[in-house]
């Protein structure tokens, strides 16, 4: 069956455009006409030590693109046709990819490995394919003439993509040992050959996930973590990285395993630092931080009472190693690279301040003592990179520690601080304008009592931020940054904030920054407006004014974009990304101005020329710009009421198009809520438009290419429908009712421990209870008998609720207010159901007695109304 | 071609000094998508609310819902308090007290009432200058009554009346008329509901033992109000409270006269002073127990058809037999002429259409049967076992749970010096034979830790315990040893080791061992010590 491929394969890589084009229609044909003998031929290549290693690697690709795809849909669809191929050509596809472990060319061998392990993802959870990893390990055994180094090597890298691959329940606990035992054979210091050493640790990357019994047991956990730390010392870096990063993941995998290790740790992490090359020292770092991850989640979890008997253990390996672990932060802190401005930079230096603000968050006031010697002695130095560390750290430390602890400090330094905006050095400024952002956010706000921010000091302060935010790009952002937080600490101000006298000349400086030519560096002008946008919604009535006065200036920015000259495919993103900023302003006016009586007539004068412009963007085809439009058209059909519907005629059309958004789901999402707000707006003037938006609901509901995450907004969004066009609502019953009733038991059904499922179940059971909700009220009046043949059905859903011990508050609400809608609307035709089933009374008994107010009074009204019911 | 290791660190760890751009607008987004909601659930619930409105008389402000406008009417009511109550108004104490009841009518209307609002306007500086002492009854009324109604929302609203405490209780006194004690006992009340604190702070302010003497009154309403306050702060953690309430002499008494020939909503606020008493305080309980407790106690569990009664005795009857055993002795002894006596009377609750109840019997059952070998005699040869085995078949999960406490607890010896607890070999094959097998089967698969523990825990008993290896098999022909197999990769320590050692030990000790373990692997599994510590706290009913 097999084919000659190299020729089509090497094509396939041909600088030629049009040969390239040609050799990838020819493999497609190949594989529409007869997949498995094409899977066949690809596996052949690969296997073929005579063949060039270019059609091999690209043979094994294609091969591993056949198996596996990011889309979970596809990937469904690829492993069903894999499982449904004949067994013999499988059989040898995958004796081919063994064979191809032992060859000498390391492309091919690398490639194999990828496949096998994409292979056993589809076979292992299905019991087939077991003698897989008997076959690899038989591999490590024997003699190096048996077996070569190279093969072993590049078996000890399919077993770690095996791990990869597979969940940790797939593999038995004897396979798993083994697996184990041949890993860490391959990492032993024993082992001479460091490529060997290298795929062996990766191994042990991947597979630590399933090491938990092995972990348990002192002797073994002993042995593993004595191999580990004698592979940070591999004279190979790629080693000692490797070795690192399994040290990573061994400190949030079993935590409560590491205290006899932390002293040895300790030695070998503050040596890595110290002295090893960048890439080594950065996962030494990262061990710090990850176990200050586990120690801020177990405080942020249980709390500060712990007690001896507490089933979670706390060590605080962080507290103890503080006097040391500071210090040795400190050091790499100056150890800044000259052009880190950079978005994505990350080095020693970064990191160690990283891992300096996880460590205050997990010690809190312990962390100040040790610190502030070190930013005393160096924020006056000459040296800016002793000036920038000084900073850096402090900056660091102002989230964990108490406000008493800092408020003396920050008080102290605040002047300080706003002096060094004026220093020579672009990246002490750039850190300094980051930790006033730091100060705003945790030592300034309604919670705290002795404000570090004071009527005297805010004009001193706003008077820096605005001459400094015309500095260099990377230095802008920042105190845009600083601003956002600034103003986000005055929210809630009452009827005036002490920002008031400021916001014209804040908001100019902001527009000013929108514009500037190098606004595009450092997301500039993304921080700018969204900056803008926060000043905006923090802002109180007494300023209504200024804000009404932006308005049109936002709008004619905006217009401004729609005429823009289109030379490159830059200046068409940079139009896409200015129009997504400034369709988020108008959103954030309209919602602000719109929420007030006094200020609404502002919005609805520009509703048209806003609405004009909107539909105008729709015929760009950026998802953002989509995004923002439609949640700008969201805000504005609040406002207007009832008379968007002189909108509805033009604006139709793109609503379709954002509901059949399925690549983009989050477009889809966002248009499925605007439906939901058009449907309050409009009241009973969508129902012209209400076939074609639930003829698309349904069919997005049936489809398995749209997001899950849609779906349950889609069942609200039904509600949403039938709240507002009532009895109108009948004409969709019988194809809604179906979809409804198959995800309702489609949740019931769920038994999962999986917390992402939990999760999206109680989602979608909110959705499905919020559409029936919607359709009883919808039809109370009119027609509540149509209702009536689904009660039952419905009463059992609820049930199924009732009785699952995962269903989250807002599902509980929701579940008691249908309970209510059900028995109200449906009236006396529902008593002898409710008489026949007894589940509400203890349901409701227990909602009564709830802590939440309002789940309380929805069950106060249900059972008023049921009983109301039984009774007469 | 990634690299399934992802060497990049910085992929790992988000940028600490991140520009404000990104997260900002996600964060804008998101609560843009959260305003729709909250606009639905606003639609939703105002379309119920008027609905519900249709029967009840009086609604001030039903059509159009709205409110804003009763935000903006309660603002004015408190405006024209504040005026009234300033020392420049010369109006006179009608108007006064005019202006309070349409600030109380305003307080109490629809679902949301405006209490926030008027907290914002000031209202409870003016309300606590109402209590002042010397005012009218009607004025005392009026005032608390709102104070009432502010102190049900939310608890930032139900602490802002602390300041008006002081006075609440000062007319909470016997020289109080009845319907000013009553109104302030109310609102004291639902402090005490706010939490722990709270409750504190109230017996620290000395609300405990006024609302304990209005108990001795012959005032059901008044009586009935106070009971209900007062369970609400002795509901502990600490008993200090529910102790303290003897101090009052006749308090014994009082509670078993109105237990005796209260109307039933007398009743069932008196009865959960009772739990309280029962679950907190130990020789509280005895002294109740002497008074007279007991016989009303078990009258009304074997006669009331009405749940909210129903709960707070059953629940008392479960505090008692949890204690030392003579209590339960007592009980058996009070119940003793009626149908069925004690157990007759759990059956009925065993048999409700309830889950509550059900689940609270089975508890109590549960208790009884931990306590000595002639309890457990006497419940094996009542109704409760057929009813604890058809709950265990077929009730919910929760139900299913307390049932097999009591199962369990039915089947072993009380606990001993011993390190093992063991079968009582009777009651043990009896259960077995009527088929409680499946049922702890299923909890051992259950998701729920201490349901899958006491599952297991009754399997090793049975494999244990029945002679001739009988147990073994029939473990497995239930499925029972799949259900362990399953364990065997549990996540839990406990639950994993446990099935690990039944396996082992009854189905073979090499089972699931195979040839490929490495010599050092073998003994990890098979190692482990020698007494496994889950064995102890058999009988512990948490």
């Amino acid at each position: 069956m097999a084919l000659e491929v190299t020729q089509i394969l090497l094509n396939a890589q041909s600088p030629d455009g049009s040969v390239r084009k040609q050799a990838e229609e020819s493999l497609k044909q190949f594989q529409e006409q007869n997949a498995a003998g094409f899977l066949l031929s690809l596996a052949h290549e690969l296997a073929n030590n005579d063949k060039p290693a270019e059609s091999r690697r690209l043979a094994g690709l294609v091969l591993k693109n056949s198996l596996d795809a990011k889309d979970a849909a596809r990937k469904a669809e690829l492993a069903q046709a894999w499982t449904a191929l004949n067994e013999s050509v499988k059989g040898q596809i995958k004796s081919a990819l063994m064979s191809t472990l032992s060859s000498n060319i390391i492309d091919a061998r690398h490639t194999s490995s990828q496949v096998i392990a994409k292979v056993s993802a589809i076979e292992l959870p299905q019991g087939q394919w077991p003698e897989l990893i008997g076959i690899l390990l038989a591999n490590m055994s024997g003699t190096g003439a048996e077996h070569p180094a190279h093969l072993k090597q590049a078996t000890l890298e399919t077993l770690g993509y095996v791990c990869e691959e597979v969940s940790a329940n797939v593999l038995a606990q004897d396979q798993v040992n083994a697996i184990l035992t041949a890993v860490v054979q391959g990492m032993n210091i024993a082992e001479t050959n460091n490529d060997i050493r290298l795929a062996a640790t990766q191994a042990l990357y991947n597979a630590l996930g399933f090491a938990h019994s092995n972990f348990e047991n002192s002797m073994e956990r002993d042995y593993l973590m004595r191999v580990v730390c004698e592979a940070t010392q591999c004279p190979d870096k790629r080693v000692r990285q490797a070795a690192f990063e399994c040290l990573v993941s061994i400190s949030s995998t079993y935590y409560e395993k590491l205290a006899p290790y932390m002293q040895d740790v300790f030695a070998i992490t503050s040596k890595a630092v110290r002295e090893d090359e960048e890439p080594v020292a950065l996962q030494a770092i990262e061990f710090w931080s990850s176990i200050c991850d586990e120690e801020i989640e177990i405080q942020e979890e249980y709390g500060s009472d712990f007690t001896g008997d507490s089933e979670v253990q706390y060590f605080k390996f962080v507290k103890q190693a503080l006097p040391a672990l500071v210090p040795l932060l400190l050091e790499t802190l100056t150890k800044q690279e000259e052009d880190q401005d950079q978005e994505d930079a990350w080095n020693l230096a970064m990191a160690g301040g990283t891992c300096l603000g996880l460590v205050a968050r997990a010690v809190g006031d312990d962390i100040v003592p040790l610190v502030v010697p070190y930013v005393q002695d160096n924020i006056a130095k000459p040296d800016w990179r002793c000036r920038e560390a000084a900073t850096y750290a402090f900056g660091s430390i102002l989230e964990g520690p108490s406000v008493e602890q800092l408020t003396p400090l920050v008080n102290h330094a605040l002047a300080f601080m706003l002096n060094a905006m004026k220093d020579e050095n672009n990246q002490v400024k750039d850190t300094t304008a980051w930790t006033l952002g730091r100060i705003f956010e945790f030592l300034h706000g309604p919670n705290i009592e002795v404000p570090v921010i004071t009527p005297n000091n805010l004009p001193q302060i706003l008077a820096v931020l605005l001459e400094k935010i015309s500095d260099s790009p990377n230095v802008a952002e920042k105190v845009c940054g600083a601003l956002y937080l600034l103003a986000q600490g005055y929210e809630d101000s009452g009827s005036s904030s002490p920002l008031s006298p400021f916001l014209q000349s804040i908001i100019q400086a902001l527009l000013v920054t929108t514009d500037r030519e190098d606004a595009g560096d450092s997301r500039l002008r993304a921080s700018a407006y969204e900056t803008l946008n926060e000043i905006v919604r923090c802002s109180t009535e007494d300023t209504a004014p200024v804000i009404a006065q932006l308005l049109p200036v936002i709008m004619q920015k905006l217009n401004s974009t729609l005429d823009m000259q289109l030379n490159s495919s830059d200046d068409r993103e940079k139009q896409n990304e200015v129009q997504a900023l400034l369709c988020g302003v108008l959103q954030v006016i309209v919602q602000k101005l719109g929420s007030s009586e006094a200020t609404k007539h502002v919005i609805l004068q520009c509703a048209d020329q806003m609405m004009a412009m909107f539909l105008r963007i729709f015929a760009s085809r950026n998802a953002t710009v989509h995004e923002e439009a439609m949640l700008a058209i969201g805000a504005l059909a609040y406002v207007t009421g009832s008379d968007f519907s002189k909108y509805m005629q033009e604006f139709y059309q793109y609503l379709q198009m954002g509901l059949q958004n399925f690549e983009e789901y989050q477009v889809c999402s966002i248009t499925v809520g605007v439906v939901g707000d058009i449907c309050r707006a409009l009241d009973e003037k969508i129902l012209p438009y209400c076939d074609g938006i639930m003829a698309q609901l349904l069919q997005n509901l049936s489809s398995n290419q749209l997001h899950r995450s849609v779906k349950p907004p889609i069942f609200s969004c039904f509600g949403d429908i039938a709240l507002a066009i009532g009895e109108q609502f009948a004409r969709y019953l019988a194809m809604a009712m179906p979809m409804l009733q198959g995800a309702a038991q489609l949740s019931a059904q769920a038994v999962s421990q999986d917390e992402e499922m939990i999760e999206y179940y109680n989602q979608l059971r909110i959705g499905i209870l919020e559409a029936y909700s919607g359709i009883f009220q919808g039809f109370k009046n009119k027609r509540p008998d149509l209702m009536a043949p689904y009660a039952l059905h419905i009463l059992q859903f609820l049930e199924s609720i009732y009785v699952d011990t995962y269903r989250d508050e807002a599902v509980t609400k929701a579940a008691v207010g249908v309970l209510g809608d059900l028995a109200d609307t449906l009236g006396p035709s529902a008593s002898s159901l409710l008489k026949n089933s007894t589940f509400y009374k203890g349901f409701l008994d227990t909602c009564q007695q709830s802590d939440d107010q309002s789940l309380k009074e929805t069950a106060d009204w249900a059972l008023a109304t049921i009983n109301r019911l039984l009774t007469t | 071609m990634l690299n399934p290791v992802d060497h990049s660190p910085a992929s790992r760890r988000d940028q600490f000094k991140a520009a404000v751009g990104n997260v900002a607008g996600e964060r804008r987004r998101k609560q843009a998508i959260i305003i729709g909601k909250e606009r639905r659930d606003a639609v939703v619930r105002a379309k119920r609310m008027r609905r519900a409105d249709d029967n009840d008389e009086g609604m001030m402000y039903d059509e159009p819902f709205s409110d804003k406008i009763i935000n903006e009417e309660t603002v004015r009511a408190v405006q024209e308090l504040k005026f009234l109550f300033s020392s420049s108004s010369k109006d006179s104490s009608q108007k006064k007290i005019e202006a309070l009841r349409k600030l109380r009518r305003l307080l109490s209307c629809s679902s949301n009432p405006p209490v926030a609002s008027a907290v914002e306007a000031g209202v409870v500086p003016i309300l606590v200058k109402c209590l002042e002492f010397g005012s009218s009854d009607e004025q005392l009324v009026e005032a608390a009554w709102s104070l009432t109604n502010i102190a049900s929302g939310d608890s930032e609203l139900t602490l802002a009346i602390l300041p008006a405490l002081p006075l609440l209780i000062a007319h909470l006194g016997e020289r109080s008329a009845a319907p000013v004690a009553e109104q302030c006992a109310w609102a004291v009340g639902n402090v005490a509901g706010e939490g722990e604190q709270a409750r504190d702070l109230l017996s620290s302010q000395g609300a405990l033992l006024p609302l304990a003497k209005l108990l001795l009154l012959n005032k059901p309403m008044l009586v009935k109000t106070a009971a209900w306050a007062l369970s609400n702060i002795i509901k502990g953690p600490s008993s200090k409270a529910a102790v303290e309430l003897f101090k009052v002499d006749g308090l014994s008494e009082a509670i078993i006269r109105h237990l005796t020939k209260g109307d039933e909503e007398l009743v069932v606020e008196i009865a959960w002073v009772v739990v309280y008493i029962t679950s907190l305080a130990e020789s509280q309980t005895k002294l109740l127990i002497k008074s007279g407790l007991l016989p009303p106690l078990v009258a009304w569990l074997s006669s009331s058809e009405s749940l909210s009664l129903l709960t707070p005795v059953l629940r008392s009857v479960g505090n008692l037999v949890a204690g030392d055993n003579s209590n339960t002795d007592a009980l058996l002894d009070a119940a003793k002429d009626l149908p069925g006596g004690l157990f007759g009377c759990l059956v009925r609750c065993l048999g409700s259409e309830h889950r509550t109840l059900q689940k609270e019997a089975a508890w109590t059952v549960s208790n009884i049967v931990a306590g000595s070998l002639q309890h457990k005699q006497l419940v094996f040869g009542s109704r409760v076992v057929p009813t604890l085995l058809h709950l265990l078949a077929t009730s919910t999960f929760d139900v299913r749970k307390e049932a097999a406490f009591a199962l369990g607890n039915l089947s072993v010896m009380p606990a001993g010096e011993s390190q093992l607890p063991q079968p009582i070999m009777e009651h043990l094959s009896m259960l077995v034979e009527r088929g409680c097998l499946p049922g702890f089967i299923n909890l051992v698969k259950s998701p729920d830790l201490e349901a899958s523990r006491l599952g297991l825990q009754f399997l090793e008993l049975v494999l244990r315990g029945l002679p001739n290896g009988q147990g073994s098999k029939l473990v497995e022909k239930e499925e029972g040893l799949a259900a362990l197999e399953v364990l065997e990769y549990h996540d839990n320590d406990d639950l994993r080791s446990m099935a690990n050692e039944l396996i082992d030990k009854y189905y073979g000790e090499d089972y699931g061992l195979e040839e490929e373990y490495g010599p050092g692997i073998a003994e990890v599994v098979r190692g482990g010590e020698e007494y496994p510590s889950w064995r102890k706290g058999w009988v512990v009913n948490s």
